[in-house]
C-alpha cells in the first residue's frame, strides 16, 4: 500500500495526468516535482495529480507539491487533484490549497472540468 | 474490552521508521471502533510528529499508544525524543500564500497536528520532548 510509485498516464496538449501510487515523502516528493518540471518545460501548462491510490502524504512531500505549484502559477499554468482520500482532502483544507489548485472527485470528472473551455 | 491497549515503539532513525507508528494507530484504534478515515487523521498527525522528533531530535524516537475503550474511546499518543527542545509558542503558523512565496515551503507539520488532532500538548526542554495527542472516537 505504500510503495511509492509515479507513472504520467497522459500527456495532451496543456494537460498532463501524473498517478501517484503509495506514501508522499521527500522522495516521492522529489519524484512529482521532477517530472512536473519536465512535462512544464515541454509546454503542459495543466497538470492533473491522480492521488486515488495514495493514503499518506507527509508535510515534506507537501511542501514539494507547493513547489510544482509555484512553478505553474509562473507560467500562468494550473494544478489540479482528483482521488483524494477524506484525510488528504482536510490535509489540503487545512493548508487552504483550494485557493490555489481545483480539487475535483475523480479522475473522470476531473478531464471534463479541466477540459472544459473557460 | 474495558482495559486500555497500550502499545510502545522505539523508532529508528531510518526512512519511513513514521510509517511503523503509523500502522501501529490502526492496530489500536481499529479494535475501539474508530472509523478508517478518523484513523488515516491521526496516522497523518502521527506521521508528523515522528517526522519532527526524527529531524530535530537526537538518536531513537519513543512512540506510545494507548487506546482507551469508553463513550467516547480515546487514542493517545506520545512521541518523545531527546533533542535540544524547542519552544512550541514561536512555531510561526504558516500560510500558503506566504509559502508560496518562500524559498521554504515546509514548516506545516505542528500546525497540521493541531487541526487533525482533539487534544495537543507539548512538553520540551533540552534533551527531552514529548508531544502528546488525543483523538475521541467521533470527536474533531
Amino acid at each position: 500500500m505504500d510503495t511509492f510509485e509515479l507513472k504520467t498516464a497522459q500527456a495532451d496538449g496543456r494537460l498532463a495526468v501524473l498517478e501517484v501510487a503509495g506514501y508522499i515523502n521527500n522522495e516521492a516528493g522529489e519524484a512529482i516535482a521532477a517530472e512536473a518540471r519536465r512535462l512544464i518545460e515541454g509546454g503542459h501548462r495543466i497538470l492533473l495529480l491522480d492521488l486515488s491510490a495514495t493514503r499518506i502524504i507527509n508535510s515534506i512531500g507537501i511542501s514539494l507539491l507547493l513547489e510544482v505549484l509555484e512553478h505553474l502559477l509562473e507560467v500562468e499554468g494550473n494544478l489540479a487533484f482528483c482521488g483524494l482520500s477524506p484525510s488528504i482532502a482536510k490535509t489540503f483544507q487545512i493548508m487552504g490549497l483550494a485557493q490555489y489548485a481545483r480539487i475535483l472527485p475523480d479522475r473522470a470528472a476531473a478531464l471534463e472540468a479541466l477540459s472544459a473551455k473557460p | 474490552m474495558n482495559r486500555p491497549h497500550r502499545i510502545n515503539l522505539v523508532l529508528p532513525q531510518e526512512p519511513n521508521a513514521e510509517l511503523v507508528a503509523a500502522q501501529a494507530v490502526d492496530q489500536v484504534g481499529l479494535p475501539l471502533g474508530f472509523s478508517r478515515d478518523t484513523l488515516s487523521e491521526v496516522k497523518l498527525a502521527v506521521v508528523e510528529a515522528c517526522l519532527n522528533a526524527m529531524e530535530y531530535g537526537a538518536g531513537v524516537v519513543e512512540v506510545e499508544l494507548i487506546g482507551r475503550p469508553g463513550v467516547p474511546a480515546r487514542l493517545e499518543v506520545s512521541v518523545v525524543d531527546n533533542g535540544p527542545g524547542f519552544a512550541p509558542g514561536k512555531v510561526p503558523e504558516p500560510h500558503l500564500v506566504e509559502k508560496l512565496q518562500a524559498g521554504r515551503k515546509r514548516g506545516w507539520g505542528l500546525a497540521l497536528i493541531r487541526r487533525l488532532m482533539d487534544e495537543v500538548e507539548i512538553e520540551s526542554r533540552p534533551g527531552r520532548t514529548r508531544v502528546r495527542m488525543v483523538r475521541e472516537s467521533g470527536g474533531n
